[in-house]
């Protein structure tokens, strides 16, 4: 992965006001960033570490890969929207490492889209949060974290979508699904607190097993039990990497989450 | 082939199959017909490896081997195809995907080298056309948003490309209109070769019209009350079960 960031001729973070271009992040990263106003901003945080801020001024589009493999890479990320900026947000997460996502919606016309992913096996341990404030009128959002844990691990999902007094018209959907396979363990509390209404707000979770007729499926056609578990788990989660939000991160992510995969 | 003797199997307490006799060998087609509930879909799950069932008593020789001690994977990489009733859905699983792997763990099991992709390709092109099945849907996830007719050519399919030697087809008739039905059959026909098997399950007898039986099998409270050739299917079309079910209380 690290070649990958290396060879896309990005410059790293530097500069606290970013213009339209493609950026990384790596290590530690506390930092206050602004996306310039109608700037078109590409940035990929691999392992970072600390709290980044990150304000986009009207109009400015900010597309997002964070990449946690390493364990104990904890990191905050607080993006804030002014009118009509967009974030797009791939969030993966392989490690037991504890990731959030504070996001304000504050000008009208904003938009955010979340995919997340979290797998962890073996004993680990990891969590994820995603908040979303609707603070003004017109704004919409879509955050879908899909969740896998195997062996003895655990793993948590909170994600909070809060409309403020006056936030009219918002539209907010939030969906959280996981797999818990055997001994495995995961809590997802998604939250909703409105105070609008006249507002479409739709929030799902689950934690489902695998699907035993399915295996049984693969098996008949000649795949290893192994096998058809983690195929299955492959086709729950690709969705997540395949729409990475930048595209040229795509195939990378696809190739950490079949490494993970083996060792579920 | 396939050599079932005695078998009996529960799921439970609740014994389903109480002591099934039935030989097949290469070559032959084999119609197990029977009213709902007398066991006929346990009996291909049972031959296929579902441990859901248990087996009780009796024997299962399959090419010389016992079949009962090999796992489901092992079954199928020896040549036994099951057809499912219900196809599964596996969101976010390609059918291509899907195939590759069962394909290559087929070729595994038999010492050869996994396929290139463009061999794989060929194959797939070579095989959909069999069922006329739209090679689009080898792109879509399997199963998932097929139609009732997709499904069952879909089954065709997959047992075209792992070329069985003894396929068990459960109710691949089942909700299928007449122009799915004749693809259906048409492809395991075309698929029928002298070393290869086909058992054929089924509920009525239209689709015998297209896969023509050299047996006929009656399974009735889970044993085989009679056999006979294809007129049998025919006769039960026109007289129903009852006569054969009078006669098996009667004995």
């Amino acid at each position: 992965m690290q070649q990958l960031f290396n060879t896309l001729g990005c410059a790293t973070l530097s500069s606290s006001r970013l213009l339209t271009g493609r950026y990384i992040a790596t290590a530690e990263c506390s930092e206050h960033l602004v996306v310039e106003a109608d700037a078109s901003v590409e940035l990929i945080l691999h392992n970072i570490e600390g709290e980044l801020r990150i304000d986009l001024e009207r109009g400015a589009k900010l597309r997002l890969v964070r990449l946690t493999i390493q364990s104990d890479c904890n990191s905050m990320l607080r993006v804030t929207l002014n009118d009509s900026a967009e974030c797009y947000a791939t969030d993966v997460l392989l490690s037991a490492s504890a990731v959030g996502l504070d996001i304000k919606l504050e000008g009208q016309h904003s938009h955010v889209d979340v995919g997340g992913v979290f797998l962890v096996s073996g004993e680990e341990r990891a969590s994820v949060t995603a908040d979303v404030a609707h603070r003004t009128e017109d704004t919409t959002s879509r955050i879908k974290y899909k969740g896998v844990a195997s062996g003895l691990s655990r793993g948590e999902f909170s994600g909070l979508v809060y409309v403020a007094p006056g936030a009219q018209h918002t539209d907010s959907e939030q969906l959280s699904r996981n797999v818990a396979i055997g001994k495995a363990r995961i809590n997802t509390k998604p939250q909703l607190e409105i105070y609008a209404d006249d507002v479409r707000c739709s929030h799902g979770a689950t934690v489902g097993q695998l699907d035993e007729q399915a295996v049984l499926y693969m098996r008949q056609r000649g795949l290893s039990l192994e096998m058809a578990q983690r195929l299955q788990i492959e086709g729950f989660v690709s969705d997540v990497v395949l729409h990475s939000a930048i595209e040229e991160c795509r195939d990378e992510l696809v190739e950490v989450l079949n490494e993970k995969l083996q060792t579920l | 082939m396939l050599k079932v003797e005695n078998l009996h199997a529960s799921v439970g307490d609740k014994e389903i199959l109480r002591g099934i006799n039935l030989e097949v060998k290469a070559g032959e087609v084999h119609a197990i017909m029977g009213p709902n509930g007398s066991g006929k879909s346990t009996l291909a799950s049972v031959l296929a490896g579902n441990e859901k069932f248990t087996v009780t008593e009796g024997k299962v020789e399959y090419m010389g081997e016992d079949l009962l001690t090999l796992p489901i994977e092992e079954r199928s990489r020896k040549g036994l195809f099951l057809g499912f009733q219900y196809p599964v859905e596996i969101p976010g699983v390609t059918m291509a995907n899907f195939m590759k792997l069962a394909v290559n763990e087929h070729r595994k099991a038999k010492g050869l080298a996994p396929l290139t992709a463009a061999e794989y390709l060929r194959l797939m092109r070579e095989k959909s056309a069999i069922v006329e099945l739209d090679s689009k849907l080898t792109a879509r996830s399997v199963n998932e948003g097929f139609s009732g007719g997709e499904k069952k050519k879909n089954e065709i399919f997959q047992m075209a490309m792992l070329e069985p030697k003894l396929a068990i087809l459960d109710e691949t008739d089942s909700g299928l209109d007449i122009d799915a039905l004749r693809i259906v059959a048409t492809g395991v026909t075309r698929l029928k070769r002298e070393d290869n098997a086909t058992v054929v399950i089924t509920h009525y007898q239209r689709l015998l019209d297209y896969i023509v039986p050299d047996y006929v099998h009656v399974l009735y409270k889970g044993r085989i009350i009679y056999s006979g050739d294809k007129s049998l299917a025919l006769k039960l079309e026109k007289e129903g079960y009852d006569w054969l079910i009078n006669d098996y209380k009667e004995e």
